[in-house]
């Protein structure tokens, strides 16, 4: 064990006691006994096979979100907008759904599947063009956006996509067993979450061993330089978003058609949101989100479980995911302001 | 001109007037931070927390004006999570900005769940029954609080302050360049610090209004995104106080006319036109890039942090 190593992990492990710290701290504030609730969320998130699929159930839209906002992330922009493109490939894929429910599910599937990456696209395209032709800042844009699709969900759920049989509950009519994503058999571990798996590999391929990759990192380290070897770096912003996009598009309709079976609201738990924290503690790299993603995806699971059984308020989940964020901001700067002083 | 006429154009004036007023604050609060070069997309967040403790005083001790300043006050504090983590630990500015908006999001979806169906006592109307008898001042001032008029004086002091006064001469030369700052006796990290507490306490008025005086209810996520649509109009208004006024007039001017839409009986999803706020923001966002040169008005330290 080299000190090396050690040095090189020191701002990680920093990071997740710090972040414990603050999650005890939060449990007493909250009126909890601090040990036993931390025992519980970890128990709730991978002690038996249902809590492990529940939180596989929640990593498949996280990894595909992280990887939404990685793939920009690639190029240094800070793209926030999963959430909305998670929100516009799911009404792309509904879409399709009841434009043609009848259609085999050979047919369907990939078709509903493409849909939703495209309409995800278009939706990180729109943020991407902006960029790339007016330098309108991405960031953003792409948070403004979020509002948007998230309402014309609501629109056409409570409008012209309500289901008549539903009895005034706001969705669309259930899914036909075609546009159903396949599942392993009494879980909810989804084809979403394989298609995130996948992807994050590809990427991974991608990142580090393609010649177009050297032309994002280029662009990324200095776009100036990039663009005197006749690199276009508005090209890439455009290209990265969209490709970011169609990702979190796929976990919009994944979320819809395998978990909920139809087209309603509240489809996300703010995996938008989530993803861009697990890209930001990965450094965008793909083979660091698939393990991330997992650990936040059970971060989720655990503390939606705890708020059942035990008396843990649901927004917890939301709160440790801030400290998370707050203690993987602070830490590595703070160590190195430690390391200059001494 | 008619007085029916002249009564409607007052009637529109005031509600456009009202529904602006908490965007004012915040736009107002984050216009200042950004001027020391600094970007805080916690607006949202120190926004949702003012609302949600501003409401829950005025609720608990009955006095508005108690929930206005406990808003503020909470806005402030929250701000210095971000200080802390930008200025302490050199984090980067957005995700810092993000880790505040998702700390508040959770806290205040907590803390709120005994808020939701709560009444408030409101900000008093501004009309007396000395000036009920006036036509049209009259009924203008019966709708009407101090919120607005403050929201009005603060742009025109922040203004002032930051072009006509030593401390905020100061304040654009850290947004300028700090380096050059420090050259010249003016200690930046201090600047930055009080600059972001400034837009915090501005950014937390601003959701206490929104719950207390405007929509005089709590509920979760209420602020909607308004503090991220203030980073935004911040650069419509081209890092300028006065111009606060008029973009965010716009943005009012856009909930009015959908609210009013609704109640008219128009048939258009209520969903559907309330997207029109953030689509008129993101036009008049992208309008300004195409119309006007940014980087003339952007403070030079910014840039860094847009790059």
């Amino acid at each position: 064990m080299s000190t090396r190593l050690l040095s090189a992990s020191a701002p990680f492990i920093l990071t997740v006691l710090v972040f414990l710290a603050l999650a005890i701290a939060l449990f007493i504030g909250l009126g909890q006994p601090p040990l036993q609730t931390l025992a519980a969320l970890v128990q709730f998130a991978v002690g038996d096979s249902y809590s492990l699929s529940q939180t596989l159930a929640k990593t498949g839209p996280i990894l595909l979100c992280a990887l939404a906002a990685a793939v920009p992330g690639r190029l240094g922009l800070i793209s926030v907008g999963a959430e909305g493109q998670l929100h516009a490939g799911a009404i792309a894929g509904t879409a399709i759904v009841l434009l043609a429910p009848t259609w085999p599910a050979p047919v369907l599937l990939p078709l509903m599947l493409l849909c939703a990456a495209a309409g995800g696209a278009l939706y990180g395209y729109v943020p991407g063009l902006l960029r790339a032709r007016l330098d309108v800042n991405e960031t953003i844009v792409t948070l403004l956006m979020n509002y948007v699709s998230v309402l014309l969900v609501a629109a056409l759920v409570f409008g012209p996509w309500r289901d008549p049989a539903s009895q005034g509950w706001p969705a669309t009519m259930q899914f036909p067993p075609a546009a159903v994503l396949p599942a392993l058999p009494g879980s909810r571990i989804h084809l979403g979450l394989l298609l995130g798996v996948i992807a994050a590999l590809a990427l991974h391929v991608y990142f580090n061993h393609s010649r177009w990759a050297d032309k994002v990192r280029i662009l990324a380290g200095n776009r100036k330089v990039g663009e005197t070897f006749g690199l276009s770096f508005g090209f890439w912003v455009i290209v990265l978003m969209s490709v970011g996009g169609a990702l979190a598009g796929l976990a919009g309709i994944s979320e819809v058609s395998a978990i909920q079976g139809r087209l309603q609201q509240s489809i996300s738990l703010g995996y938008g949101l989530t993803g861009f924290l697990v890209s930001w503690l990965s450094r965008h790299q793909p083979l660091i989100i698939l393990p991330v993603s997992l650990c936040v995806g059970g971060l989720v699971a655990g503390s939606d479980a705890l708020q059942m059984f035990a008396k843990v308020p649901a927004a917890s989940a939301v709160i440790l995911q801030g400290l998370l964020f707050a203690a993987a901001l602070a830490v590595p700067g703070l160590l190195a302001r430690w390391r200059n002083a001494s | 001109m008619s007085t029916e006429l002249i009564a409607i154009l007052a009637s529109w004036g005031i509600a456009t007037l009202r529904s602006a007023t908490p965007l004012i604050f915040a736009t107002l609060g984050e216009t200042l931070v950004q001027r020391v070069g600094i970007i805080n997309l916690g607006t949202e967040g120190e926004m949702l927390l003012g609302a949600c403790v501003g409401f829950a005083v005025g609720v608990a001790t009955g006095n508005p004006w108690l929930g206005l300043t406990a808003g503020a006050l909470a806005g402030a504090t929250l701000s210095l999570l971000h200080a802390g983590l930008v200025l302490g630990a050199g984090a980067n500015q957005i995700g810092s900005g993000l880790a505040v908006w998702m700390i508040a999001l959770g806290a205040t979806s907590y803390v709120g769940r005994t808020l939701v169906g709560q009444q408030v006592t409101p900000l008093p109307a501004l009309g007396t029954d000395w000036t009920d008898g006036i036509p049209i001042i009259g009924e203008v001032l019966s709708q009407m609080t101090l919120a607005a008029p403050l929201a009005l004086l603060a742009v025109i002091f922040a203004a002032w302050w930051l072009n006509q006064t030593r401390p905020g001469l100061h304040w654009k030369a850290v947004g300028e360049s700090a380096l050059v700052a420090a050259e010249n006796g003016i200690r930046p990290t201090r600047v930055r610090v009080t600059a972001i507490m400034v837009g915090g306490l501005l950014a937390g008025f601003g959701g206490a209004i929104l719950s207390v005086d405007y929509t005089q209810t709590w509920a979760q996520e209420m602020t909607k995104g308004r503090g991220l649509v203030a980073v935004g109009l911040v650069i419509v208004a081209r890092w300028k106080p006065a111009l606060v006024l008029p973009v965010c007039l716009l943005f009012g001017l856009t909930e009015v006319a959908t609210l009013r839409l609704q109640s008219a009986g128009f048939e258009l999803s209520p969903h559907l036109l309330g997207t029109a706020p953030y689509l008129v923001v993101l036009a008049v966002l992208v309008a300004s890039h195409i119309f006007a040169r940014r980087a003339s008005a952007m403070p030079a330290d910014l840039k860094a942090v847009f790059q």
